[in-house]
């Protein structure tokens, strides 16, 4: 029994070798021109990394306690669903996850993309995605074997985190690596199209569908994410500017900058060397992320299963790929003289929306690396929502309304500002309406009027387009239009959310009530039962908010493998807001509970957003031409 | 009468103590839990959280302003206690460098465009 153990940790450490002895092949018969072998060698390897994959799943599902990934991440009692997304929920089946999805995306390319006469781009495409789908696949087989094996057997596995036993958390990583490892491929559709110098209009739109179907992942990744830790945190909010959501945020910002780049490469031929800047950068951040999550230089919620010395592993495959990625950027990169457009012109537009979100980048990177830069010189400081806020506010306020305008210009001409005079009259309106809502509600603030009046100003420019061509709006401006109404959705619901929500913290005896302004809350009952693998207290509440009547039921649970306690938060959706109620787990026999009570504005207005965004995305991956 | 005073007296106690909560809310937000992974003292229930958070409304109660309490704070656990950066020395790069990033940015885009020269 035991020597067939050992066999099935051999036969999957034979694979992997197998897999990285066939991408070295590949690379041999590439620069033998034998460009066709080639690709069939990196496709033979990626099956056989997929492979080994479904064979950790496995291992996994039977709890194979031999295998040192399983014996740390799982356990007997832990219920089959989560034994299984066990797989990925570690430092080393995460990362035979992030090798795979490197191989899909190389695999699909090579099946889907098939122009006789781009025959050697498709083959340098593949080469360069072989050459990042080899660096990590020693990297994963030097510091982070997923089958080293333990002798002899352990009877029980030490457990997964249960934070992470959350049906969500399941699926938010594999959606997240999806995308910001989808990333790769843009970055090797780049090198391969520096390389063969046909970085043009044409190059744009075989890797549009690519760069965008990563970018929608990445944004779907984001938003479970999010969504995650407002249900299961119970803290009452949606983004915390965790590093590792900052992490996250951080490649979908350049991704987002470099996808209206790629518009102007698509439409005009333009902006060549700057798409293929962006191209790097974004994959380069999708790469830090990894490394912060994975080094264990943050203080995070996230930051699970880390290990400082495969953080500098990291750290020097970030640096390889970064440096030999801008060398062929510079070595290859056209020189061409440069161009000058109106102001008043999109080209100019789409650089300042490139500008914007690269400041916001940078503000971003600044505050999640500006701690750990500090810690060097023994300072330990701390960078906190109010920086961001404070310093992303105004330029949002901005961004939102060169983003109503930017579209509605002309490419590469000037566009006569009559047309615009209806837009002056529509940002007036949104300005009135404002202050009604500001004045109405009682709440003088400069910031939240702003907001309103910008995002209002997003989201009527994109109405008055769609009524101006209202008997049929072309399907070429669908997706730009639902994503850009996403976002005004979007930061309308932050900014009503921020000012209009409240928060209640107490502490309460059973059967007591307690009262605030226009709300009371009775703590009814509770009872305390063992299911499965953790320990659970139910409370019952009774709450009247206005006229309202209502119970929330949140409760705690502690779990036994490893010892932890995670909230079970309890919420009445509205059509407009959240009554959102989250316990702490009380101490040993005291009667007294710790509670938190949010009234949440406007929160499905940001998931609706978001939605929007994605859906917005997603149409544009299948959009035939441009 | 008597009825109206202690209604009153009562509502001011409420009043009072909602306003000490809010305070000891917003002092707890801005400190760091420092046994904690990336939490504030307000959203942690760990031990030392709650340590924290009984001081800072003992304090609160005893009449001491916000800064007295950050003061003492800071004294005995150094500044990392603090969550938000302010506008002191240490952080002043964190708000110049953005601002002197986008300036240069915009100096580049205003430089390409026609109607400037």
């Amino acid at each position: 029994m035991i020597g067939t153990k050992i066999m099935a940790s051999n036969f999957a450490n034979g694979v992997l070798i197998l897999s990285i002895f066939f991408s070295f092949l590949s690379n041999l018969f590439f620069f033998q021109k034998k460009f066709n072998l080639s690709i069939r060698l990196f496709n033979f390897s990626s099956t056989l990394i997929i492979f080994t994959f479904l064979l950790l799943i496995y291992f996994f599902y039977s709890s194979n306690f031999s295998i040192a990934a399983v014996y740390e991440n799982s356990h007997t009692l832990k219920p089959i669903f989560y034994k299984i997304a066990g797989t990925w929920g570690n430092h080393e089946g995460s990362l035979l996850l992030f090798i795979v999805i490197i191989a899909v995306y190389g695999s699909l390319f090579s099946i889907l993309f098939n122009k006789a006469e781009s025959e050697k781009f498709k083959s340098w495409v593949i080469f360069f995605q072989n050459n990042l789908f080899l660096i990590f696949l020693i990297f994963l087989i030097t510091t982070s074997n997923p089958f080293d094996i333990i002798i002899p057997r352990p009877i029980e596995g030490l457990g997964l985190n249960p934070i992470l036993q959350d049906p969500l958390l399941v699926i938010h990583p594999p959606f997240l690596y999806l995308g910001y490892v989808g990333f790769s491929l843009t970055l090797s559709l780049v090198l391969s199209g520096l390389v063969n110098k046909n970085l043009n209009s044409n190059w744009a739109i075989i890797s549009w569908p690519w760069v965008m179907i990563a970018w929608v992942f990445l944004t779907i990744g984001i938003t479970l994410g999010s969504v995650w830790a407002y249900y299961e945190l119970g803290w009452g909010g949606y983004w915390f500017w965790d590093p590792v959501e900052n992490a996250s945020l951080m490649p979908w910002l350049a991704g987002t900058a470099l996808i209206h780049s790629m518009l102007v490469l698509k439409l005009k031929n333009q902006m060549k060397s700057w798409t293929s800047l962006l191209a790097i950068i974004t994959f380069s951040f999708s790469l830090l992320g990894t490394f912060l999550v994975r080094s264990g230089v943050l203080n995070s919620v996230h930051a699970f299963a880390n290990d400082p010395d495969r953080g500098v592993f990291i750290l020097m495959i970030i640096f390889i790929i970064t440096l030999s990625s801008l060398i062929i950027h510079i070595l290859f990169s056209e020189k061409n003289k440069p161009i000058t457009n109106f102001f008043l012109s999109k080209e100019s537009f789409v650089n300042l929306n490139n500008l914007f979100l690269l400041f916001f980048l940078f503000v971003v990177l600044l505050g999640t690396i500006y701690p750990i830069i500090l810690s060097i010189f023994d300072q330990t400081i701390s960078v906190g929502p109010v920086y961001y806020n404070t310093i992303l506010a105004p330029f949002v306020f901005i961004f939102l309304i060169l983003m109503s305008l930017g579209p509605l210009l002309k490419w590469s001409n000037k566009i006569k500002l009559q047309a615009l005079y209806i837009y002056i009259f529509i940002f007036i309106l949104c300005l009135v309406l404002s202050i009604i809502i500001i004045v109405l509600s009682n709440s003088y603030d400069l910031i939240l009027f702003l907001g309103i009046a910008s995002s209002l100003f997003l989201i009527f420019s994109i109405l008055s387009e769609i009524y101006k061509g209202s008997i049929r709006i072309k399907p070429f401006y669908l997706p730009r239009l639902l994503s850009h109404m996403g976002v005004g959705i979007f930061f309308l619901s932050i900014f009503l959310n921020s000012y209009y929500s409240y928060t209640k913290d107490f502490e309460i005896k059973i059967n007591e009530t307690k009262n605030f302004d226009n709300l009371s809350l009775k703590f009814v009952d509770h009872s305390i039962g063992k299911i499965e693998n953790y320990l659970e207290m139910k409370t019952k509440f009774e709450i009247r908010s206005g006229k309202e009547v209502f119970n929330l039921e949140p409760s705690v649970r502690k779990y036994f493998q490893p010892n932890q306690i995670t909230s079970e938060t309890s919420i009445k959706p509205t059509f407009f807001s959240n009554y959102y109620l989250a316990i702490n787990f009380p101490d040993s026999q005291s009667i007294i509970l710790g509670a938190r009570y949010y009234y949440n504005y406007l929160i499905h207005g940001i998931w609706l957003g978001l939605l929007l965004i994605i859906f917005g995305g997603f149409l544009s991956v299948f959009k035939k031409r441009i | 009468m008597k009825f109206f005073l202690v209604f009153i007296i009562s509502w001011f106690s409420i009043a009072y103590a909602n306003e000490a909560q809010d305070r000891t809310n917003s002092i707890t937000k801005n400190l760091r839990c420092l046994v904690c992974e990336g939490q504030s003292v307000y959203e942690s229930n760990s031990d030392f959280a709650k340590d924290i958070k009984t001081f800072v409304s003992k304090k609160i109660k005893e009449k001491n302003t916000d800064e007295d309490i950050y003061e003492f704070l800071i004294s005995k656990y150094g500044e990392e206690i603090i969550l938000n950066p302010d506008f002191s020395n240490k952080f002043i790069f964190l708000w110049i460098a953005p601002i002197l990033f986008f300036l240069i940015g915009i100096f580049f885009i205003f430089r390409r465009s026609n109607e400037i020269r």
